[in-house]
């Protein structure tokens, strides 16, 4: 294979994929990046196995072909190349690179050795805008699981579709966020996936500037997702298991009501955490005349006291959260009041922004409370 | 000198002494759910058949007049501080096994020992309201068992250089150290009695017990200069198995690991622990261990939390299908603080 690109989109293209690589694989060929020359364009693609990114840039071609180059060795080399051209010449085992006045060689593996793409049989479909698609990741997949014990269904984000709508879900079995919005390009019928919510944020952050992101089933059990955005292909392999019935654990209706500015609750929260201390980040919230009162209290480090002005429906209420769930949920409510809604003591909590985005999908989160 | 204190049918004389109704009863103390199981049984149970660690349906069917009540940690909890005052009298030390269960150093003298074995007695039936039963002895493992011996309100006294004889009828089960495993293997050797143990050669010792021989002939011959030990803690707990034959079949691994799951999550809830630690031990077949632990988010008690993390260390250890010599699951990061997180599902 040989041809002449821009230094700027190679080292762009490969410095993206060699962090897909996994640094600790102990098959050699996973620590490749595979370029393909064909059309017109250059492929770059990388793969810990779960996800495989491919981007593509424009080159001239002067014979198509492709090689394998040691991901983080190469990606170095590029990064610290001046902006201009270079001229790349690949063999099984070898990639050379010219550049202005220098001449690397490279040690290569055999691009047929590297793992194929899976050109399985492609199932429904969907496109959604990539800011949006990336605004519900963000806004969901924080909640996930990071316990490996508990397994990969918890520690994976839900999409669920059907129609025109989209829901994303992500719990850890203590707190849930759940994030909807609509389609530009419907679904046939319905469909759930589990996707790692690690492959899913690298997904989201690699779909660079596109506007749209068109994501398919591969796969006879359509057990992977391909995620397409301009010149980003990311295919990524699901999780095999049954999401909890999250609808289940979503009260119905409320009692309780509180609105409150946002960033005052969590600054309050976080300056009580620092004295509630290891004890679960304990925090109590009690809400009496319009008033909402933030307390903690702990045997090593003192008393915490704090009020906000609120908005409250309904009949009084002491509360404790664990602070820490509490304000990571907080930081991604996307308005500056915050809506709180309340059973009880020992209930599930809501909490969800006040004002609704127009363009913007809907986040709700739901947060068990501490037992006092 | 060494007494064991060992609190008599605990969380049911507790029950029973804080609920006039329930004394003289056949009583068990134990959750309400399908898996529950007895936690204690009062001594008016015990004729029926009915034992800890026993699934309380099982209970039931035995003596269907059996009262169940729930356990109170709080009382056990308060009650065992105010009888860990009463053995730590003039400061003596105190090596607390359980909140039920202590060793407590006794000085020099054997009638000391013994004086204090029956003040201590004496205060917790007057200021507590419960009976101790109490084992007097120069080591460790024989004041254990002593105590046992004439449970319930029971004092026992073995007198320094008696124990030889004392231990020597009793089955080699008592033992510290064999378990039920290793009892039949020894019994089919034709080792019944810690006597048995006591009196093995050499070669004959090496050959069932290995490097650890010595230290078992001394325990049976009642040597082990262990002392009452003030400052342990439990920092984890644990159970393990060995094989009898060196073990393959991931379906007969992946079952015992739910069994010590089941068995450490009851004793955690039993002493009011939780753990954030969960580990397994592998010992291959040519005797190195190696193994795998994981952290949890949230400390448990809970015998499914604690088998999932299990596995999921066994699953990457990297020993499937190949042969094993022992099993073993622990939980560490032990923590008394109540269980606060409520769960969604």
């Amino acid at each position: 294979m040989k041809f002449t690109c821009s230094t700027k989109d190679i080292a762009s293209a490969v410095g993206a994929a060699s962090k897909v690589v996994n640094a600790h694989t102990t098959v050699p060929i996973l620590s490749n990046v595979l370029l393909s020359a064909d059309e017109g364009a250059i492929r770059v693609r990388a793969t810990d196995l779960e996800l495989t990114l491919e981007q593509s840039f424009p080159a001239e071609i002067t014979e198509p072909g492709s090689v394998t180059v040691p991901a983080r060795l190469f990606s170095g080399y590029l990064g610290n190349l001046p902006a201009g051209l270079l001229e790349l010449t690949g063999s099984p085992s070898r990639a050379s690179v010219k550049a202005e006045r220098s001449n690397y060689d490279f040690h290569a593996l055999p691009a047929d050795e590297y793992p194929p793409l899976p050109v399985a049989q492609k199932g429904q479909s969907f496109a959604i805008p990539a800011k949006r698609f990336r605004e519900g990741v963000t806004a969901t997949i924080f909640a996930a699981s990071n316990e490996e014990a508990r397994g990969a269904v918890l520690m994976g984000t839900l999409l669920e579709l059907d129609g025109d709508n989209i829901t994303l879900v992500a719990t850890d079995g203590y707190r849930l966020a759940r994030w909807t919005s609509k389609l530009e390009r419907a679904i046939e019928g319905t469909a759930k996936y589990i996707v790692p919510s690690r492959a899913l944020s690298e997904a989201a952050r690699n779909l660079g500037t596109a506007e749209l992101v068109e994501i398919t089933a591969l796969g006879a059990n359509a057990n992977q997702l391909q995620f397409t955005a301009g010149a980003t292909s990311i295919v990524v392999r699901l999780v095999d298991g049954q999401y909890p019935n999250y609808q289940q654990v979503i009260p119905a209706k409320f009692d309780r009501r509180v609105v409150v500015n946002t960033q005052g609750l969590i600054g309050g929260l976080r300056r009580a955490e620092l004295v509630a201390g290891d004890r679960a980040s304990m925090v109590k919230l009690e809400v009496a005349n319009q008033t909402l009162m933030i307390t903690a209290k702990s045997d090593v480090t003192g008393n915490a006291y704090e009020e906000l002005e609120v908005e409250q429906t309904g009949e009084d209420l002491a509360i404790a959260f664990n602070a820490r769930y509490l304000v990571e949920i907080l930081n991604h409510v996307d308005s500056p009041q915050t809506v709180l809604e309340f059973l009880g003591p020992l209930s599930p909590a809501a909490i969800r922004p006040l004002e609704l985005g127009e363009e913007s999908g809907q986040q709700l989160y739901v947060l068990m409370p501490l037992r006092q | 000198m060494i007494v064991h204190f060992d609190l008599d049918a605990f969380y049911a004389s507790v029950a029973q002494r804080d609920e006039p109704a329930l004394r003289g009863a056949p009583l068990a103390v134990s959750g309400r759910s399908r898996r529950a199981v007895v936690l204690t049984a009062s001594y008016e149970a015990r004729p029926f058949g009915v034992r800890s660690a026993m699934p309380l349906y099982r209970a039931l069917e035995l003596c269907p007049q059996l009262l169940v009540v729930p356990p109170n940690f709080t009382a056990y909890r308060e009650t065992s501080l105010r009888v860990f005052a009463i053995f730590g009298e003039n400061g003596r030390a105190v090596e607390g096994l359980s909140l039920d269960e202590a060793f407590v150093a006794a000085g020099e003298q054997l009638d000391d020992a013994i004086a204090f074995a029956e003040r201590v007695r004496a205060r917790v039936r007057d200021e507590v309201g419960l009976t101790v039963s109490a084992g007097v002895a120069a080591v460790k493992m024989v004041a254990k068992i002593a105590s046992d011996a004439n449970k319930p309100d029971g004092l026992t006294i073995v007198p320094p250089g008696t124990e030889a004889a004392y231990l020597a009828p009793m089955p080699v089960g008592r033992l510290w150290g064999i378990g039920p495993k290793t009892q039949p293997r020894l019994e089919a050797a034709g080792v019944r009695t810690i006597g048995d143990v006591a009196t093995l050669g050499e070669a004959r010792l090496y050959e069932l017990f290995g490097r650890a021989g010595t230290f078992y002939r001394d325990l049976a011959r009642g040597i082990d200069d262990r002392e009452v030990d003030p400052t342990r803690e439990r920092k984890s707990i644990s159970t393990e198995e060995t094989f009898e034959y060196d073990e393959r079949d991931e379906r007969r691994i992946l079952a015992l690991l739910r069994v010590q799951a089941d068995e450490l999550a009851r004793d955690l809830q039993k002493q009011q622990l939780r753990g954030s630690t969960v580990g397994v031990k592998i010992k291959k077949a040519d005797h190195t261990v190696t193994g795998r632990q994981t952290s949890l988010a949230v400390a448990t008690d809970d015998a499914d939390a604690i088998h999932d993390a299990a596995v999921w260390c066994w699953e990457r250890a990297g020993m499937q299908g190949l042969p094993i010599r022992l099993l073993g699951t622990r939980v560490a990061s032990l923590t008394e603080e109540k269980a606060r997180e409520l769960k969604l599902f």
